[in-house]
């Protein structure tokens, strides 16, 4: 018997796999009750989405399908099997064995030629970066830390002026 | 609320390559915010959020500008059904819960949804078979938004949607073709075995499932994972070129061999849009679609083929009350409909 790694004390019933940054997975076996208050809905029953469902995908559940829970947004693979759409982004990497031969079978392969984003997402992380300064900026000055202000306002003014907004 | 129901889509123009054939070509983008999660597992404000960030970088792009955003009220049933008839959003958009956005352009040519199935389907429409035109105009329209959002992207599995069926190039693209030649000489379901077989996805534009009306059919990419943007549209319009040119050889196998017959069809197509008092959306397409064809064979010379492409979508239930500016019943729609073809196609 696992027991849960968060509380320590009951037995762990499924397996949340949290992603880090690089997408490098760690598994955390976790306890029903330990799940529900942390908003690990995967093992609950919701009612199933209509039209949405990949028929294909319904014919079998596993049981290791209901334990691989996404850390970012709770589901499980078992719920994407039930309502044939997926959580969030993470989701793609938390399942990826279980969904490589699925998108297989959909696509003819799974490796992704053609456009590649990263223009928008340097952009956004532009925007990311100016609103973070002005966080500070105003903190800064709700301190009445002048000094830093300063500093603050000559980067928010060098980013603004490089990114034109 | 400001709609020009009259005024339909520049996509419906009657112009553009083989436009005998092809009414219209049409490319889909679907995107997902990075940061969000997606459709099925977002909270309202999550959704608020996504709707506020997709029109503010919208009018970053300048695209507002040249055209109008609606959200609530605008997007239930009935009126939502509108835009739904024009081909300008998907039925899921009008009868889902989530707080939603819809773009259209001036023309009608390009459209966005928000928070449908995906954070972001945005298309754009040509008129005939025209992918230089649609993808082009899609293309900038994505440029310009993944300078102002972050998508969420795999190097593996491409662009993340909701479902696997549309990750990688998220590209959809479409051609809605009209084969009464084909139809009428029984080619279509080997054309049609043919374009699956090869990769495609084939539908009636109008009606669910295979049943289709006016001999109207969507043809579309199957897979979009795998192949670059570039291929996914070579191979559809590759295919579609031979669907075209079958479908022209079996129009001048028709005109040869059974002029009369077709003729008479196509005139008491006329006759009856024309003669009808009552009349039914399913009814006024079928005549209307072969009505069409006898204006693409040049056997109806006093009507255009925009007009009638037109027509097609003003008759349908939505549009008409909103032309009519009245909502009506079943049987009123039936009466006021053979009313409006009738004052349409006086010459
Ligand atoms: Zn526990
Ligand atoms: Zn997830």
């Amino acid at each position: 018997m696992k027991l849960c790694d968060i509380c320590g004390k009951k037995e762990a019933t499924l397996v949340v796999r949290q992603l880090d940054k690089d997408g490098k997975a760690t598994d955390l076996n976790v306890c029903a009750e330990c799940a529900k208050k942390r908003g690990l809905t995967g093992v609950e029953e919701s009612p199933p989405e209509s039209g949405a469902v990949i028929t294909e995908l319904k014919s079998k559940v596993d049981d290791s399908d209901a334990k691989v829970v996404c850390m970012r947004c709770g589901m499980s693979f078992a719920e994407f099997k039930r309502v044939g759409k997926l959580g969030c982004a993470d989701c793609y990497q938390t399942f990826a064995e279980k969904l490589r031969p699925i998108i297989r079978r959909l696509h003819g392969s799974v490796q992704h030629i053609g456009k590649t984003a990263n223009q928008g997402r340097k952009r956004a992380q532009e925007r990311l970066e100016i609103q973070r300064l002005r966080a500070e900026l105003e903190k800064a000055i709700k301190q009445e830390d002048y000094e830093k202000a300063a500093a603050l306002r000559d980067r928010l003014k060098r980013r603004e002026d490089e990114t034109g907004s | 609320m400001k709609l020009a129901p009259e005024k339909i889509g520049a996509w419906l123009s009657g112009s553009g390559p083989d436009s005998d054939v092809v009414i219209s070509t049409r490319v889909r983008f679907a995107r997902n915010l990075v940061d969000v999660p997606f459709v099925v597992r977002m909270k309202q404000f999550e959704q608020e959020l996504v709707l506020e960030t997709v029109r503010w970088a919208l009018a970053d792009t300048g695209y507002l500008k040249q055209g109008q955003f609606f959200e609530e009220e605008m997007l239930v049933e009935p009126d939502g059904l509108y835009f739904v008839e024009r081909h300008l959003a998907s039925p899921d958009l009008i009868t889902c819960k989530n707080r939603k956005g819809l773009f259209v352009s001036e023309d009608e040519t390009v459209s966005l949804m928000v928070n449908e199935e995906d954070h972001i389907r945005f298309q754009v429409l040509a008129s005939g078979f025209d992918f230089a035109t649609a993808f082009g105009k899609a293309a900038e329209l994505d440029e310009k938004l993944e300078g102002q959002l972050a998508y969420a992207f795999s190097p593996e599995f491409g662009f993340l949607t909701a479902c696997p069926t549309n990750v990688g190039t998220a590209l959809r693209v479409s051609v809605f073709l009209h084969l009464p030649g084909l139809v009428l000489t029984r080619e279509i379901e080997k054309v049609l075995r043919g374009a699956y077989a090869l990769g495609l996805l084939v539908r009636g534009v109008y009606g669910e499932g295979s049943e289709t009306r006016g001999n109207l059919f969507q043809v579309s990419n199957r897979q979009t994972l795998g192949q670059s943007e570039a291929e996914i549209v070579e191979v559809v319009s590759g295919v579609c070129r031979q669907i075209i040119d079958y479908e022209h050889k079996a129009r001048q196998f028709l005109m040869h061999n059974l002029r009369v017959e077709v003729e008479d069809k196509v005139f008491r197509s006329l006759g009856l849009l024309r003669g009808a008092r009552i009349i039914s959306t399913e009814e006024a397409t079928n005549l209307l679609a072969t009505v069409r064809f006898g204006v693409a064979l040049g056997i109806i010379n006093e009507l255009k083929l925009a007009e009638v492409s037109q027509l097609l979508i003003l008759i349908r239930p939505a549009n008409l009350q909103v032309i009519l500016g009245e909502k009506l019943t079943g049987a009123e729609q039936e009466e006021r409909r053979a009313t409006f073809i009738r004052e349409k196609l006086v010459r």
